[in-house]
């Protein structure tokens, strides 16, 4: 899935006829219901219940205590307000519900999941709908340098983010609770808003965010898929109301 | 005497090797584009990683072709006193075993995602702004891995004739038979579009069986050419003529009451190791190099002659023939 990232190559230079091609391709095709499913799942959902997985990965789900709330539910429950479908959530740990789509038994499976997912191999994993960047950041009224070695960085502790902020020559400062740390930070790029600091520019890794589907139901992934490619100001609209720390 | 390694090709044949060499730069290239093309378009298609290996693998035969023209001509030296000839038949081994490996490897990888029921995902991508699916991507993919590899192919054919190069001419082969592969991928990719998943399985494994079928074929041909087997014409299908002719020819001179002949195939070029019974030992020596001077215009490819003579001939694979006297008898 990798690969899709090296498309952006394909964007220069001349391919004009490669595009017709394609398009052509796309237009004649389509028209015979291709990519097909082979279970069925977009004609089943459609209309009826879709069966989605959720585990706790705020922002993206909150498991609640009634309903599941988070950036990628109100996605799913607006792309099931599209395709009438009704949505029963499944509650369980990443092996519980990837052991389910594994045989059908779920339709989509949440929760915060990246292009790094170690279950690629046992699912299909949508094109990704969003990129988020994990930064050093520091207080909007001091100045912003992307040298930060020997620089007092705050970071949770016992997170990835500490791991990725080892790696550098800044010095690791961990706390309980970032918001309540003053002066530079690791965290994720969309809470620099939340807590008033401004990038330096440095990167510590990069996510591709993503859903995943049962292995080879092409209909109904590339339905999915196209429903997220459509939104991404929406997108990023639900990154802001729901990203804070 | 004449010593192996003064030249390779006379001069026509130079030329058609030149023109080989710059058609292999020219596969090389293209190559490494449809590789690329095909490696953006990849995806989870099992059938379109087969195709892909395939085209990789189909450049080990042209880059050690070129690697091969680059020494096989250089002088014996004390290190080497027979030459590089043989260099060929090392790269084409490689070759070989590198096709039989794949195969083998890309046949049970299908065969157990088939068995494991595994269908291939294959999703949008925007290349445009706009979401199309990868899978029309594959097709043109594929149509540009195949047919300019065809063209090459069928031009490289016949030179690998006229050059008796077996590398080349396997290597030939291979790019002759990629559209092949590119039609079978091409139909596992439309069968995931279709939603009938283990076509590309299937369409995998039929590759791969073409692949290790491929591979096993040349290592076969590059261990006999490794074992100094009987030299064989460049597509392995007949004998080659010459170790006959050059008895003929011996039998034919007035000195010689018998001969055998072993010829040795070093890549494009010929060894051969000739015992004579001569009828006569007066003025053998001068005899002997004026034979061996004669035979070895007979064909270019003929880079050494010995000829020792002998008192008495033996041969071991004379000892199960029917009629060794009348073979003997044949000169008088």
């Amino acid at each position: 899935m990798e690969t899709l990232g090296s498309f952006a190559l394909l964007t220069s230079g001349n391919h004009e006829p490669v595009k017709r091609l394609v398009i052509l391709l796309a237009i004649t095709l389509a028209a015979c219901g291709v990519p097909r499913d082979p279970e069925g799942t977009l004609a089943r959902v459609s209309g009826g219940v879709m069966r989605v997985g959720v585990t706790d990965a705020p922002p993206w789900v909150e498991v609640g205590d009634t309903a599941p709330d988070g950036i990628e539910v109100r996605l799913v429950e607006q792309f099931a307000e599209e395709i009438e479908a009704e949505i029963e959530w499944v509650e369980g740990s990443e092996q519980e519900l990837f052991g389910a789509l594994r045989f059908h038994e779920l339709d989509l499976v949440l929760g915060g999941l990246t292009t790094e997912t170690p279950w690629s191999a046992e699912a299909s994993i949508t094109h990704p709908y969003l990129t988020t960047a994990t930064l050093v950041a520091v207080p909007a009224d001091s100045e912003a340098s992307e040298d930060i070695s020997g620089l007092e960085v705050g970071v949770e502790a016992n997170t990835e983010i500490a791991g990725l902020l080892r790696k550098t020559d800044a010095r690791v400062v961990e706390v309980d609770d970032i918001e309540d740390h003053e002066g530079p930070v690791a965290i994720e790029n969309y809470l620099t808003d939340d807590l008033d600091v401004v990038d330096t520019g440095v990167r510590l890794g990069e996510s591709d965010h993503v859903f995943a589907l049962p292995m080879g139901e092409n209909d109904w992934m590339t339905t999915v898929e196209a429903f997220l490619l459509e939104r991404p100001d929406e997108i990023k609209q639900l990154l802001d109301e729901l990203g804070t720390p | 005497m004449r010593f192996s390694g003064d030249f390779e090709f006379p001069p026509d044949k130079a030329k058609a090797n030149d023109r080989a060499i710059r058609l292999e730069w020219i596969t090389v290239g293209y190559l490494v584009s449809a590789i690329f093309f095909i490696y953006i378009t990849l995806g989870s298609s099992q059938a379109m990683k087969a195709a892909w290996i395939e085209d990789i693998l189909s450049l080990v035969p042209s880059i050690s072709f070129l690697i091969v023209a680059r020494i096989r001509n250089r002088a014996p030296n004390e290190h080497f006193p027979f030459g590089y000839h043989r260099a060929i038949n090392v790269g084409y081994l490689c070759a070989s075993v590198a096709l039989a490996v794949m195969g083998v490897y890309i046949l049970y990888d299908s065969i157990s995602k088939l068995a494991a029921f595994e269908h291939a995902p294959i999703g949008l991508v925007q290349p445009w702004g706009e979401p199309i699916w990868l899978g029309w991507f594959m097709l043109p993919a594929l149509v540009y891995s195949a047919v300019p590899a065809v063209i090459l192919g069928r031009i490289k054919i016949p030179l690998a004739r006229e050059l008796h190069d077996k590398v080349l001419y396997a290597d030939a082969q291979m790019n002759k038979a990629d559209w092949l592969t590119a039609v079978a991928a091409m139909v596992g990719v439309l069968g995931i579009g279709f939603g009938l998943w283990w076509l590309d399985s299937i369409a995998a494994i039929l590759i791969s069986l073409d692949i290790t079928h491929d591979g096993i074929k040349n290592l076969r041909t590059a261990t006999a050419g490794l074992m100094d087997a009987r030299p064989t014409i460049v597509d392995g299908s007949a004998v080659d003529p010459l170790p006959e002719r050059l008895r003929t020819e011996l039998l034919a001179m007035d000195w010689v009451r018998d001969a055998v002949v072993r010829v040795r195939e070093d890549g494009h070029v010929f060894f051969a190791d000739i015992q004579v019974e001569p009828a006569t030992n007066e003025g053998l020596t001068s005899k002997v190099e004026r034979a061996a001077r004669d035979l070895i215009h007979i064909d270019w490819r003929l880079l050494d002659v010995i000829i020792m003579p002998v008192a008495k001939i033996e041969d071991p694979r004379r000892a199960d023939s029917d009629q060794p006297d009348v073979r003997r008898g044949s000169k008088t």
